[in-house]
């Protein structure tokens, strides 16, 4: 195996960074977006500069303010994983569609007590493992205890629940199973269940900072050497409790949303899942594994300023990228672009680009920046964990993803963030990156992801 | 750990009051609180289903949150605020020692603010999406409680909330501790917060979770008193069998950890709120610590069904022995060892047929192993407590009475106890007084397949 490449600490510190740490990197990444079912669905929506924002079937929208949403769509070949089959557009809403296939899954395990999110959450986990050559079984089989589950999630079965509840309500029986896994920790449990884990398993339900903050939990445990393998992500599904929570607060823009756009007016909302699996540095090379890219630090912080809206001057975001990049080792000019947060709410995308500011200082105006959730939506709980795979396929792949909507206005001229416009842009260079997310109630999380170097893919 | 992490302060509201004062005086007396009457109105419960839970006197918050403040949160929220205002006047510190970017927070819910989702998606359901309070919304989110008190605090560290069902709390102190051992941290506010709102409670009842009374109708519709005819194990509800348990029990809504007629829990509302901080950090101030935070470990059984209880007791049980070996302890270890000796376990059994089952299932298959690891131990559990006799399921009562007890406080009898379950074997303290504790474990397994465990030194 050739002797890794300097990392941006290194490189800075001569080549002296702290090795007492284990090093993680990313081995495998799985994901559910509007765009499909797994990583390259994802990749290939983004890079083409597409929205999976559009009307949206999941349940009546009719009286909601807004209309679209970027939905997963159906899998090649009909039925979601477990047998269920998907509900038509207009199906659900109070009565549901769909009719939950018998049979037990793995373990004894009734699928049909599997939630959207839990799906969702289970292919990416799947998929992930695949691709870090640890599915057939092969992480059942290792040590007990030294596989862990860290997981985000918003709402967990929430969908679910708003069927059972619009059933009780009107005075209609509903089955009482379709509410076992309607808890946040539905979606990390389901995983632990089904690949048979047996090390921690922890679900972090911080809003929209969830599945950024459940990666840096589980980068600890990795580097702690409390397990030697970590599935850590994030599930949402589409519900109508965020749908029109968020439409409550006009936080929903009625087009597809536009982050630091002038006239942007909101988000939009998604769904999905996406997994990263973590190791350390030594365990995947020893296993012949080619790492994706290393996880290098994560930082967290909070506004403690309002329950909905960023603190302004975005000191509080700024705290937690600059906690990620301190635990990396690295300075801000180490940092190659930026995977920001940014909803497309005024408001927040403005404490967001003050926050960059804060960090990048006048490099910021230049910093190439990405907006995942221009493409995919805002998946919430599990908005950390997805752009923390696009921002692992930027590294790998070498090239930034465009934002789609070129005719989506101007760059607000408050925010002048370098927005990858029209085509991906080539970063044959680049080595580090950071992905931002920054949450109801001030939780914010930063994440800092390096190329891996130390051989060509 | 990197830097030692004491626990100086605590804060708890329940329906024992608001205080870790009126928690130690219920502890000490094994005496649970009065439980109250569940408001049945919604029509969502059984008709012998559960009727009762400890809930909190909203009184006891009144001291620490005031009205105007009060009036803009959950349940949830307002009980994690109050008890993070009891600890941070328990700790000594001036609020403005703990503003800054040097707090971090972590909650551990289980259910989150159910009531505000509830009354949210009752107006979506009935009234139609653009009736959707946005007050509701921002209160519905799981992190709301850990969102207000770093609000309330100015605490601009990480914000964290867990939810892991009945392992949560211990996750969250881990973590807690985790940040402040690591220096991300100077201090930390962590805890456990939870709601029981009527229509959780029908849920928790349907599913079997709750103990029971004997029916009027002479019917025994799961009488919560011994009867096994609650907590099914399998999530799904399979408590209302209707089965008359023929026993002569009293018909009362009791939670009875480890008693053969166990047959569910009392649910309880509340919040507890710990503050963690560096051994150095409260020498400095010449603060004396309740408990210094040893270790700790969790676990997951992948055989357990997302709702009930698995039958994984020896790969808990062996994480549990990994977890202790980590901190320097070993099951069985005696003083002159040259280990952590652990001599109190206080055990998050709360009368859940299959949650009690698993517990004691570990906490044997840890202890069986000996104590250099071999199968050679005797099994002999130390002093095994049961605060949830007393706090009932949920709302944090039960980390706030493992701090308790790691800091030598009394504990009396377990309420509810009668009859060791000789499938379990495990019979929790009389009341007879104890010894001060050298090094106390709590442990917490949670349906769905989690479970967690925290070393804590006197």
């Amino acid at each position: 195996m050739p002797e890794a490449e300097a990392t941006p600490a290194e490189v800075r510190q001569g080549g002296t960074a702290n090795r007492s740490r284990r090093r993680v990197v990313v081995t495998g990444i799985g994901a559910v977006s509007g765009f499909g079912w797994g990583v390259e669905p994802l990749w290939q929506g983004l890079r083409s500069a597409a929205t999976a924002i559009r009307p949206f079937g999941r349940f009546d929208h009719r009286g909601h303010r807004t209309h679209l949403a970027a939905e997963v769509p159906p899998p090649a070949g009909g039925g979601l994983p477990g047998g269920e089959r998907r509900p038509r557009s207009g199906e659900g809403g109070a009565r549901g569609g769909e009719r939950p296939a018998r049979g037990g899954g793995p373990l004894g395990v009734a699928d049909r007590q599997l939630s959207m999110a839990d799906r969702f959450a289970l292919a990416a986990a799947g998929e992930a493992l695949a691709a870090a050559g640890l599915d057939g079984g092969r992480l059942r089989a290792a040590p007990e205890g030294q596989a862990g589950v860290f997981f985000g999630s918003s709402t967990g079965g929430m969908w679910e629940t708003e069927r059972f509840l619009a059933d009780l309500l009107a005075g209609r029986r509903h089955p009482l199973h379709s509410l076992a896994s309607q808890q946040v920790n539905g979606p990390g449990d389901a995983v632990a269940r089904r690949f048979g884990v047996t090390g921690p398993v922890q679900t972090i339900s911080s809003a929209c900072a969830s599945g950024a903050l459940a990666i840096g939990a589980a980068l600890e445990a990795v580097r702690d050497g409390e397990v030697e393998v970590a599935l850590a992500g994030g599930a949402d599904s589409l519900c109508q409790l965020t749908y029109a929570g968020f439409n409550s607060l006009r936080s929903v823009d009625e087009a597809p949303c536009r982050p630091f756009r002038a006239g942007r007016a909101g988000m939009s909302l998604g769904e999905g899942s996406a997994v990263l699996v973590l190791e350390p540095l030594a365990g995947a090379l020893a296993r012949g594994v080619v790492p994706l890219a290393e996880l290098a630090g994560a930082g967290g912080s909070c506004d403690a300023f309002h329950m909905t809206a960023p603190e302004p001057d975005g000191t509080g975001a700024a705290a937690a990228i600059l906690a990620a990049l301190a635990d990396a080792g690295w300075q801000p000019a180490d940092v190659d672009f930026v995977n920001a947060h940014a909803t497309g709410t005024p408001l927040n995308d403005d404490a967001e680009w003050r926050a960059l500011e804060l960090v990048f200082g006048s490099r910021a105006e230049r910093l190439p920046v990405t907006a995942s959730k221009a493409a995919v939506g805002h998946l919430l709980g599990s908005a950390g964990a997805i752009e923390a795979a696009a921002t692992v396929l930027s590294l790998w792949r070498r090239e930034l993803p465009p934002l789609p909507g070129a005719a989506a206005g101007p760059v607000d001229a408050d925010c002048p963030a370098a927005l990858v416009r029209g085509w991906p842009l080539a970063l044959p260079e680049a080595r580090a990156a950071v992905s931002t997310s920054l949450a109801f109630g001030g939780s914010n999380a930063a994440l800092a992801f390096a190329r891996w170097t130390g051989e060509a893919p | 750990l990197s830097r030692e992490v004491v626990i100086t302060a605590l804060g708890t509201a329940g329906a024992w009051g608001g205080g870790r004062c009126c928690l130690e005086r219920a502890l000490a007396a094994g005496t649970p609180p009065a439980p109250a009457e569940v408001d049945r109105g919604g029509g969502f419960h059984r008709t012998h289903g559960a009727r009762r839970a400890l809930l909190t006197p909203l009184a006891a918050l009144a001291p620490w949150l005031p009205a105007a403040e009060a009036r803009r949160m959950s349940l949830p929220s307002r009980l994690a605020v109050a008890a993070a205002r009891m600890a941070v006047a328990d700790s000594g510190l001036a609020a403005e020692q703990l503003a800054g970017p040097g707090t971090a927070v972590v909650v551990a819910t289980a259910f989150g603010p159910s009531s505000f989702s509830e009354c949210l998606l009752r107006q979506v359901l009935l009234e139609g999406p653009e009736a959707a309070s946005p007050y509701f919304f921002t209160e519905s989110v799981t992190n709301a409680p850990a969102a207000q008190i770093a609000i309330a605090c100015r605490a601009r560290g990480a914000n964290l909330t867990l939810c892991q069902r009945e392992a949560g709390a211990l996750l969250a102190a881990a973590r807690g501790a985790a940040e402040v051992a690591s220096g991300r941290a100077e201090r930390a506010l962590v805890g456990a917060v939870d709601e029981i709102s009527p229509l959780l409670h029908a849920l928790l009842d349907r599913f079997g979770t709750l103990a029971r009374r004997l029916g009027a109708s002479g019917r025994g519709e799961g009488c919560g008193d011994g009867c096994g005819n609650g907590d099914s194990g399998d999530g799904c509800g399979g408590g209302d069998s209707g089965v008359s348990c023929g026993e002569g029990c009293d018909g009362g809504e009791v939670g009875r950890p480890f008693d053969r007629r166990r047959a569910g829990v009392v649910a309880a509302d509340g919040a507890t709120v710990l503050l963690l901080e560096t051994a150095e950090a409260a020498a400095r101030r010449g603060r004396r610590p309740l408990a210094r935070v040893r270790g700790w470990g969790s676990a997951f059984d992948p055989s357990a069904p997302p709702a009930g209880w698995g039958s994984g007791g020896e790969v808990l049980g062996r994480a549990l022995r990994r977890a202790l070996a980590r901190c320097g302890a070993a099951p069985g270890a005696a003083a002159g060892d040259g280990g952590v000796v652990i001599d109190r376990i206080v055990s998050g059994a709360a009368g859940s047929r299959g949650g009690d089952r698993l517990e004691a299932r570990a906490l044997r298959a840890a202890w069986r192993g000996g104590r250099d690891g071999g199968d050679d131990g005797d099994g002999e559990l130390p002093p095994v407590l049961a605060p949830k006799a007393v706090t009932g399921e949920y709302g944090g009562g039960f980390l706030a009475a493992a701090v308790l007890a790691a800091a030598g406080a009394p504990c009396g009898p377990t309420p509810g106890f009668r009859e060791v379950d000789p499938e379990l074997g495990v019979t929790p303290h009389d009341g007879r007084p104890l010894p001060p504790p050298r090094a106390v474990l709590a442990s917490s397994v949670a349906a769905g397949g989690a479970a967690s465990w925290l070393v804590l030194e006197r």
